[in-house]
C-alpha cells in the first residue's frame, strides 16, 4: 500500500499520526507541510471533503492508495488496523470502547483548549505581523468557513476570556483524568500502551510550559509524559523537528463545543 | 432476563443510535425508557449508572466479568458491532472504517449540535418552560456537566443568540447539502455496505422532510430523501421506531412511500 504522510511539526494531532506510524511499521513518504502558514490547503497536496472539513482544524492528512484521510485518532485507528497484531489498539470489544471514548473526551475537551492556548501563546503575533495581502493569499483556500473563521480571530488577537479560563480548566481536568488512571501504578492509560495514550500525550506535552499550574502536583503524569517521549516512535517523530522546540507550534485546531 | 439494558430516551440522535443499531444485530435487550423532558436522566437512580447523566447508557452484564457500563452512543455503537454476532455494521476494509468513523464524528460534533440547537430552542425549550419554574430551577442545578447545565438553560429560557442560532442554520444547510454529495456518490453515507453512519445518520435526519422542508425535499436533496426511505423500511428501523412513547418519533411516518 503507497502512503505519504503530511504532516506539521510533531506535536499535537501529527505528532500522534507520526508515532502512530512507527508504532505499526508501515512505511510512508513523509512530507513536511509548514501547518502554521495554512499549507494544508495548498496546490501542494490532495483534498477531498474529509480534509476540507476536518473538525479537528489543522492536522495531518494521510493518503493512502490515493485518497486523503483526515483527524489523528481515525489515521491511528487505520494504522493500527491496516497492521497485523493490532500493535496501538485492544482487540477486545470492551477494551476497544474504552479506547475511542477516552479518545473522544481528549479530543472534544482537551484537544479544542490545547489548541486555544497554543494559538494564543505561540501563533497569534506570527499571523499578526504578515501583511494583509500575505495573510488573504494563505487563508484563501480554506473551504471550511468556521475553520477560516479561527484563522481571522487568531491573526486579530480575539480571544475570549471565558473561553481561556474554560480551556485552562479542560487542561486542568485532562492532567487529573490522567492521574487517575495512573494511580494504581500502571505504566499506561489503559493498561497496555495504546492510541489513548499517543493522542493524550500530543496534546498535552506543550502544556506544560503554557499552563504549569494544571500539572503540579501531578507526579504520575510527570512520570507518564517521560515515559511516552521515551519510545522509539515518539523519539523518532520528534527527531524530525525542523525548530528546536516543536512543542510550542500549534496551529488552529477543533472549535470549542458551541453547543452543550 | 436479557444481558443488555439499554437506558436510553426515544428512538431519535443520541438515543436512537445504540437503538437501532441493536435492533440490526438482532440482540434482545431490556429497554429502560428516560423521559429527557421530565429530567429522569438527572435523577439519583440514573446517576449511578452514569455519573455525567448523558443519554444513553447500556449495561451488559457479563457472568466473568461483571456488569459493564457503556457510555457515548457512537462507541456504544462499534462496541455493540464487535461483541455481538450478526450483520456487520463495520466493514473489514479499514479505510471503509476510517471514513465510517470520520462521517460519525462529523455528524456527532459539528452537524448534530447545530440539529439540536435549532431543536431545542423550537421543541424541547417550549416543552419543559411550562413546567414550575422552582421546579426547573432545581432540575437545572442537578445537572452533572457544566456544558449541559448551559445548554439546558439556553433552552428553557430561551436565550439563544441571533448569531449562533443564524451559524447553526448554516452548517444545516451545508451538512445538508454534503450528505447529499456523499449519497450521490454510493447508495450508502460512508461505505458500500449498510453501516454504522447510517445508523448514525438516519438517527439524525430521519425528520429532516419535515424539519428542513425547504432544505431537503425530493427535488433538491433526491438521495438523501431515498437514503431515508431506505433505511426506514427496513425491519429493525421500524421495530426500534416503533418503541417511541411521545408525537415526536411519528416524525418518521414521513418517509412511508405513497
Amino acid at each position: 500500500m503507497a502512503m505519504v504522510l503530511y504532516h506539521g511539526e510533531p506535536n499535537g494531532p501529527s505528532l500522534t499520526v507520526l508515532a502512530a506510524l512507527f508504532e505499526t511499521g508501515h512505511d510512508a513518504e513523509l512530507q513536511l507541510i509548514d501547518l502554521t502558514m495554512a499549507e494544508r490547503h495548498s496546490d501542494g497536496l490532495p483534498h477531498n471533503v474529509e480534509t476540507q472539513m476536518s473538525i479537528e482544524g489543522e492536522g495531518p492528512v494521510l493518503v493512502a492508495d490515493g485518497e486523503p484521510m483526515a483527524d489523528s485518532v481515525f489515521l491511528a485507528c487505520y494504522l493500527n488496523d491496516s497492521a497485523e497484531n493490532s500493535p496501538i489498539a485492544p482487540t477486545d470489544a470492551f477494551a476497544r470502547w474504552e479506547m475511542m471514548t477516552w479518545c473522544r473526551q481528549i479530543i472534544e475537551r482537551a484537544a479544542p483548549a490545547a489548541a486555544y492556548l497554543g494559538v494564543k501563546a505561540h501563533l497569534s503575533d506570527k499571523l499578526s505581523s504578515l501583511s494583509e495581502a500575505v495573510f488573504q493569499k494563505m487563508v484563501e483556500p480554506i473551504k471550511s468557513e468556521d475553520l477560516k473563521a479561527r484563522w481571522n480571530d487568531i491573526r486579530e488577537g480575539n480571544f475570549d476570556e471565558e473561553k481561556i479560563s474554560d480551556s485552562k480548566a479542560k487542561i486542568k481536568a485532562a492532567v487529573e483524568m490522567v492521574e487517575a488512571k495512573l494511580r494504581d501504578g500502571r505504566d499506561w492509560l489503559l493498561g497496555e500502551f495504546s492510541i489513548a495514550d499517543l493522542e493524550t500525550y500530543a496534546w498535552l506535552a506543550g502544556m506544560g510550559d503554557i499552563e504549569p499550574a494544571a500539572f503540579e502536583g501531578a507526579i504520575r503524569t510527570e512520570g507518564w509524559l517521560n515515559r511516552i517521549k521515551a519510545r522509539p516512535s515518539v523519539s523518532r517523530a520528534l527527531s524530525l523537528a525542523k525548530t528546536p522546540a516543536p512543542q510550542q507550534v500549534w496551529a488552529p485546531g477543533p472549535e470549542i463545543n458551541r453547543w452543550g | 432476563m436479557s444481558d443488555v439494558t439499554l437506558y436510553h430516551w426515544e428512538p431519535n440522535a443520541n438515543s436512537g443510535k445504540p437503538m437501532l443499531a441493536l435492533m440490526e444485530k438482532g440482540v434482545e435487550f431490556e429497554s429502560h425508557y428516560l423521559d429527557l423532558l421530565n429530567f429522569d436522566q438527572h435523577q439519583p437512580e440514573y446517576l449511578a449508572i452514569n455519573p455525567q447523566g448523558t443519554i444513553p447508557a447500556m449495561v451488559h452484564r457479563n457472568p466473568k466479568l461483571g456488569d459493564r457500563v457503556l457510555t457515548e452512543s457512537t462507541a456504544i455503537m462499534e462496541y455493540v458491532d464487535a461483541a455481538f454476532p450478526g450483520p456487520k455494521l463495520m466493514p473489514d476494509d479499514p479505510k471503509d472504517q476510517w471514513r465510517i468513523r470520520w462521517w460519525m464524528k462529523f455528524m456527532d460534533q459539528w452537524l448534530a449540535p447545530s440539529f439540536s440547537m435549532i431543536g431545542w430552542s423550537v421543541f424541547v425549550g417550549p416543552m419543559v418552560r411550562s413546567k414550575d419554574p422552582e421546579v426547573l430551577k432545581a432540575a437545572i442545578d442537578r445537572i452533572p456537566l457544566p456544558e449541559r447545565r448551559v445548554a439546558w438553560r439556553k433552552a428553557i429560557y430561551g436565550t439563544f443568540g441571533e448569531k449562533e442560532m443564524k451559524e447553526s442554520q448554516r452548517r444545516v444547510a451545508l451538512g445538508i447539502h454534503m450528505l447529499e454529495e456523499e449519497l450521490s456518490k454510493r447508495e450508502w453515507l460512508a461505505s458500500e455496505q449498510y453501516s454504522l453512519a447510517d445508523v448514525n445518520g438516519f438517527n439524525i435526519a430521519y425528520a429532516l422532510p419535515l424539519s428542513q422542508p425547504e432544505l431537503s425535499n425530493d427535488e433538491k436533496t433526491p438521495h438523501i430523501l431515498k437514503w431515508l426511505r431506505k433505511i426506514y423500511e427496513r425491519p429493525a428501523t421500524k421495530k426500534t421506531w416503533a418503541m417511541g412513547k411521545t408525537d415526536m418519533v411519528k416524525r418518521v411516518k414521513l418517509l412511508e412511500r405513497s
